[in-house]
């Protein structure tokens, strides 16, 4: 943290702490962000170890709270994928909101056209459209920055909401069910959700991901693929040197990281929502950046820090019928989280700093 | 209604819903051209909305209000400023973490103060006396007819413009964002430079959503810009840092961002979604059309460290 203040340079030798380790930096931001959190209860006239305490009980230490902590980890652990893969090659993929969102939507429609066919079948199809609405959707983006080096920071964020509104003037027209008055589609009946794990509410989606990310990890580390587009991340203009296709790359990493993003919303469809319902949307995009750096940016990493924030997202509902804390109490934790992890992410890092616009690559 | 009454509503409400834009867009070039890239401006436009709102809710005051926002933007301006410059941060993620905490925190805030409640401003706070904006038919209203502040925010993009391109400071700050080493080696500080375009970019995003909540709106809610923060951050860009061309360009986006209400005030009616899309693909078609070969300033997103003995950006 203090490598900026000239430690390095001394020759003394720093005193190396394990408090000041690389790993206890996750740890430091939590304790920052629940401070942070802290503070602001006491401004607004809360008790906070009040809070915090019930917080504890109600949402940690019962054991619904641990299977409700699993359970939203899920589609949490699907957007920090795709966060990382797109990071991995360099590139910021801040258009995860609606790539769930059109992911989710065509995961619904799907879904209930197939409802006659057995749930497996269902499933798979519902994944499919998933990964195909999200790709298509991440594409322009991606082509725009691949092509014409536009920055995909920007244009990423344009095509959230531009999902947001595209997503819910199709709910309530076209893909709506008529038979209902509220604009969603036709609700998947319970028997043909995602099955749960032993009696828990915890489901197969879990599997999914947790293999996912095994297979994310097996890419990134063992395939010529994933260390060209690691080599484009690392350093665009060497890896061009040594005819790697960079700007292919780029595209390829963030039409799938939008792929994988859009089984976050497939995930929810098929499980906890049951249909795609007019102006849904749960805003995975922020946190699962926050979570990625939660998780060092390591792919294993990414497994823990889905949890973390899968029990931000759960205390997020205890809390307001628990100590009368509001929901978005819980966004202050996470933005605050996200500013430490910045200071941290820079400081121990000499290659995050290309995050500008300058750092342009043409094939 | 007649087609003069209908041209007079769309340009009275686009040129209204461009200032916000406008504002915070200036900012967001300011701190862009001092080589800070500030994705936090949808978060520090939100609490400036939500402080402006209350304090000009509490006050009965237009201007009052409108300050409150500007302050509240120069300690979110100064909070970015003291993270990215003096502690050295990652831009992006800062950004990110300032928008997620200031929606956050004011919705929160706003649950605290006003519990279910939805108030709303006294409308008509700052109107100009009829009979000047009678005087021109047809684009009087809007040109003349509007809150006293739509003036002052176009003398405040002006002066912006004036600041950047006429002044030492401006030079400084242009300078700082195309190379920090030279800036430092003529003796310059980088690192006040910098926290000043901070400051002022802060100030300037603040006071615009403060403009949105008050003089646009007359009311908030969680989340009420809807993005015209990212728009901002989008048409810094596209105006390439001059303030003079993000104004045109505001004014642009700001007729597509009103279009929505503007069609509503003559009673036409259209989906709503496809309104509010306008402005976001409206963004992503102009990016296109000349998003190919852009310069941003040179040094935009990296933070400079200055080591004892030797000077180095990372």
């Amino acid at each position: 943290m203090t490598a900026h203040l000239g430690f390095k340079e001394t020759g003394w030798g720093r005193p190396r702490l394990i408090l000041t380790s690389k790993w206890m930096d996750p740890l430091w931001a939590v304790l920052f962000a629940l401070t942070c959190g802290a503070v602001l209860l006491i401004v607004t006239g809360h008790d906070p170890v009040l809070a915090y305490r019930e917080w504890v009980e109600r949402a940690i230490l019962r054991p619904s709270g641990i299977q409700e902590t699993f359970v939203r980890a899920i589609p949490l652990l699907f957007t920090g994928m795709a966060v990382l893969l797109a990071l991995r090659a360099g590139v910021w993929n801040i258009g995860i909101d609606g790539q769930v969102l059109v992911g989710a939507l065509a995961a619904a429609v799907t879904a209930s056209s197939l409802v006659d066919m057995s749930a497996v079948v269902m499933w798979a199809g519902a994944a499919v459209a998933a990964l195909l609405a999200g790709a298509t959707w991440a594409s322009i983006p991606a082509l725009l920055r691949g092509r014409l080096g536009i920055n995909e920071i920007i244009t990423g964020i344009m095509f959230n909401y531009i999902a947001m509104s595209m997503t819910s003037w199709l709910v309530k027209g076209p893909l709506g069910d008529p038979a209902v008055v509220l604009p969603q589609t036709k609700l998947i009946p319970v028997e043909m959700r995602l099955s749960t794990l032993g009696g828990t509410r915890v489901h197969i989606g879990l599997l999914l991901a947790v293999a996912l990310v095994g297979c994310l990890g097996w890419f990134l580390t063992r395939t010529v693929a994933g260390y060209e587009l690691r080599a484009t991340g690392a350093s665009p203009a060497a890896a061009a040197h040594g005819q790697i296709p960079v700007a292919g790359y780029i595209i390829a990493a963030l039409v799938a990281s939008g792929a994988i993003a859009a089984l976050a919303g497939a995930n929810d469809v098929l499980s906890t929502k049951g249909a795609f319902q007019g102006e849904w949307n749960p805003a995975y995009g922020f946190v699962a950046f926050a979570l990625v750096f939660l998780g060092q940016r390591s792919v294993v990493g990414l497994v823990p820090a889905a949890l973390v924030f899968g029990q931000l997202s759960y205390a997020a509902d205890v809390m307001p019928r628990a100590a009368d804390v509001a929901p978005a109490f819980f966004g202050v934790i996470e933005g605050a989280l996200l500013v430490a992890l910045a200071v941290t992410v820079w400081a121990r890092s000499t290659s995050v700093g290309r995050s500008g616009f300058g750092r342009g690559v043409k094939a | 209604m007649n087609i003069e009454a209908v041209i007079t509503v769309l340009l009275s409400v686009a040129l209204l819903s461009a200032v916000p834009l406008a504002l915070a867009s200036v900012g967001e070039a300011v701190g862009e051209r001092a080589g800070l890239l500030n994705l936090g401006t949808e978060g520090i436009m939100l609490l400036g909305a939500f402080t402006g709102f209350w304090v000009s809710l509490e006050s009965r005051s237009l201007a009052l209000g409108l300050l409150a926002g500007a302050l509240t933007g120069v300690v979110s301006g100064l909070l970015f400023g003291v993270i990215a410059v003096v502690v050295g941060a990652d831009q992006v993620l800062l950004g990110l973490g300032i928008t997620l905490g200031g929606s956050g925190l004011t919705s929160f805030l706003f649950r605290e103060t006003f519990g279910a409640s939805q108030p709303l401003l006294p409308g008509s706070m700052a109107r100009p006396p009829g009979d000047l904006a009678d005087a021109l038919p047809i684009v009087g209203p809007a040109l003349l007819g509007q809150p006293w502040f739509f003036y002052l925010a176009w003398v405040i993009v002006a002066g912006a413009e004036l600041m950047l391109r006429g002044t030492t400071l401006g030079l400084r700050i242009r300078a700082v964002g195309e190379s920090p080493i030279a800036v430092d080696t003529v003796g310059i500080s980088v690192v006040s430079t910098r926290m000043f375009a901070a400051i002022i970019a802060g100030a300037l995003s603040g006071l615009a959503g403060a403009s949105l909540s008050i003089v646009e709106l007359g009311f908030f809610q969680p989340n009420v810009t809807l993005g015209t923060g990212f728009i901002a951050i989008a048409l810094a860009m596209l105006g390439r840092w001059s303030p003079w061309r993000i104004a045109a360009m505001a004014i642009v986006f700001g007729s597509l961002r009103g279009l929505g209400s503007g069609l509503q005030l003559i009673d036409v009616s259209v989906q709503s979604e496809f309104t509010r899309m306008l402005p976001y693909v409206g963004v992503v078609a102009a990016l296109l059309l000349s998003g190919r070969g852009m310069r941003a300033p040179s040094a935009l997103g990296q933070t400079w460290v200055r080591r004892r003995g030797a000077v180095r950006v990372r």
